[in-house]
């Protein structure tokens, strides 16, 4: 019976568009993915087991692929005479942040593949924390992103904007964490420098720099949020 | 009777444009009353058409039968000098004039536009009395009302699916504790909906032969089984507990799963309603020919007779079960996704519309009525994203419709008139 109702509205059916929240959720959704291979993926690095971080390289990019093709169908179905509760520019850039989280954790991931630096003991344990703050944020980002789907279905009371909201700051609390973690790393880093081979030095400033990217486009996120909600 | 064309011939292609007329009406106009309703998924699109065929049959036999006035009256007058010495003319245009209808009708359902029918009835036999018998004769009053139909329903819809749709926000979702807030707001809006749907119910027996109660019975008997209703419902939301650990998406969720019963109750009176009043609107004009054939003279009131109203019918549940879900798919679907709540409102706000403006006498159509309706919730922030393209194209499909049908009348007729 399932199936003769299917074959009623053929048309229809393969080109229904799926609401752009529900797409935005779906993008987030690839993040989330992304994002929890590559923390596991981190701290094998960190503690120096490389085993397996080539094959994580190769899901991080499919994973980023399928997120570009979701923001691509969201992006080409998005006319100018589609009409929507919230601003479709502020929209627009949440999805773009979101989709730079991605690039950059490809482009983490690949940058790490080409050179398995060691990561010095003394250090180790900062590297694990600072990583260890930036999912955090993406996690807090997830969250805020998620509660859309209860302010569209209220149409975005108040309570559940609020809601958001607490999302939002635990957000920038977490990265600004990340980001004293980044300074605390850096600085032991320069303590180290005469022990550590120049290339050892530069590639570890640049994992710490290319981690915290990802907090920083995760906030990034959660200020167009912010935006997208206000009254 | 003096007919150049068979009686016999013309008798059976009445029939077959009656039929036709039906389907296409059915086809169209059934997402008026399913469209929200499988946009929101409360229903499926296979029970849509299901209880739509069954509400649509029960108006239009119930009290759709007793409808003695029809539409044909409004705009050509057939006992005029021409028709009456000549009642042929009258009979090829009455033809002439529902196939142009039925004609635009299937294209626009070919397109998912969801357009007025019975504009596009108007059109055409407004086409038709030009030609036939100049555009003196021609009640241009009746084309002035559709002009304001094209803006006034749109624009009462969305005022009023506004309003209902916000206090829905206010009174439920906007609270500390929505699903409670729903319990107790719950009987209010039975009771508002009972009363809507059995004062529609007494205001469409009106026009039938039944006019036996004083408005000021209909509206105690009206109040008084509304609030039995809105008791029982008050009784039944009680038993429907939640627990207290669920997210507020299942909270939700949960209050969304009650308002399908709304929305589906109001979606059976849409249906019943455009049973009752719209076969009979497209079926009168061929009663009228199918008098003519019998007796050979023009009477000015005719009733509709019963085979006719039967096969009207049943050509508006065929229609609705062949491509009733082409119209659906454009208001359940294109124009935006809807969850219960916000389909009741539109739907609700469409019930209301056509019964008060029907009152006040001001000329609205139920299409065009519920594409303003959703429109309103998506300006309350209801609705994920509409598409204002898909607008557009529905409100210029509304405006050619009179000018198309009343060209394609004119030129069938002239066609007819020739052979015949």
């Amino acid at each position: 019976m399932e199936k003769k109702e299917h074959f009623r509205a053929p048309v229809q059916d393969t080109f229904r568009r799926k609401s752009p929240f529900e797409q935005l959720l779906e993008h987030m959704c690839k993040v989330r993915e992304c994002i929890d291979i590559l923390g596991n993926g981190l701290n094998s690095y960190y503690k120096g087991d490389y085993k397996d971080f080539t094959n994580l390289t190769k899901k991080v990019s499919k994973i980023e692929h399928e997120a570009d093709l979701i923001k691509s169908n969201l992006r080409n179905h998005m006319p100018s005479t589609l009409f929507m509760p919230v601003d479709k520019g502020k929209f627009l850039w949440a999805l773009r942040e979101q989709d730079a989280i991605l690039d950059h954790a490809e482009n983490l991931a690949v940058m790490l593949d080409m050179r398995h630096t060691k990561i010095p003991k003394e250090i180790q344990i900062d590297f694990i924390e600072h990583s260890k703050s930036v999912m955090k944020t993406v996690k807090a980002m997830e969250d805020a992103v998620y509660n859309i789907r209860d302010l569209v279905e209220t149409s975005f009371v108040k309570r559940e904007r609020e809601q958001t909201k607490e999302y939002i700051y635990k957000v920038h609390e977490f990265e600004y964490e990340a980001d004293l973690k980044k300074y605390k790393l850096t600085k032991k880093i320069y303590e180290l420098e005469n022990k550590l081979k120049p290339m050892d030095v530069y590639h570890l400033l640049k994992i710490a720099d290319w981690v915290d990217d990802i907090a920083d486009h995760a906030e990034n996120v959660a200020d167009w949020l912010r935006a997208m909600i206000a009254k | 009777m003096d007919f150049t064309l068979p009686v016999l011939f013309i008798g059976g292609g009445t029939v077959a444009i009656a039929f036709y007329v039906a389907w296409s009406i059915g086809a169209n106009d059934v997402a008026n009353s399913m469209g929200t309703s499988v946009g929101s998924r409360a229903l499926s699109l296979r029970k849509a058409v299901i209880i739509a065929g069954i509400f649509e049959f029960l108006g239009a036999t119930l009290i759709g039968i007793h409808v003695t006035k029809t539409i044909q009256h409004g705009i050509v007058n057939p006992d005029t000098s021409t028709f009456l010495a000549n009642p042929n003319i009258f009979v090829y245009g009455m033809l002439a004039s529902l196939l142009a209808a039925a004609i635009w009708i299937t294209i626009t359902t070919f397109y998912s536009l969801p357009i007025s029918t019975s504009q596009s009835i108007v059109g055409a036999l407004i086409g038709f009395g030009i030609v036939a018998t100049g555009a003196s004769a021609i009640n241009w009053g009746k084309i002035i009302q559709i002009g304001e139909s094209w803006f006034l329903s749109p624009l009462i819809g969305a005022v009023l699916a506004f309003i209902i749709f916000y206090i829905i926000k206010k009174v439920i979702f906007d609270t500390d504790k929505p699903f409670e807030s729903m319990k107790k707001s719950l009987p209010f809006f039975v009771f508002a909906l009972i009363s809507v749907i059995l004062f529609s119910i007494f205001k469409s027996l009106e026009k039938t032969d039944f006019q036996i109660m004083s408005i000021l019975t209909i509206l105690q008997i009206t109040f008084i089984i509304a609030f039995i209703c809105a008791v029982i419902s008050y009784f039944l939301i009680c038993r429907y507990k939640i627990s207290n650990h669920k997210t507020d998406a299942e909270i939700y969720n949960s209050i969304e799963h009650v308002f399908i019963y709304l929305q589906i109750i109001t979606a059976c009176f849409v249906a019943f309603a455009h049973g009752s009043n719209d076969v009979a609107n497209a079926i009168g004009p061929l009663s009228a020919v199918i008098n003519i054939l019998q007796s050979g003279s023009i009477e000015s009131v005719v009733g509709v007779p019963l085979w006719l109203i039967f096969l009207g019918g049943i050509g508006i549940v065929a229609g609705l079960a062949t491509w009733g879900y082409k119209v659906i798919g454009t208001i359940g679907r294109k124009i935006t996704e809807i969850t219960p709540t916000r389909g009741f409102s539109a739907e609700f706000s469409t019930a209301v519309v056509v019964l008060m403006c029907s009152r006040f006498g001001l000329p609205v159509s139920t299409s065009q009525v519920l594409v303003g309706s959703v429109i309103g919730i998506g300006f309350a922030k209801g609705i994920v994203a509409v598409d204002l393209k898909i607008i557009k194209k529905i409100f210029v499909s509304w405006i050619i419709t009179v000018p198309v049908s009343a060209a394609t009348a004119a030129i069938i007729f002239i066609i007819i008139s020739r052979l015949g």
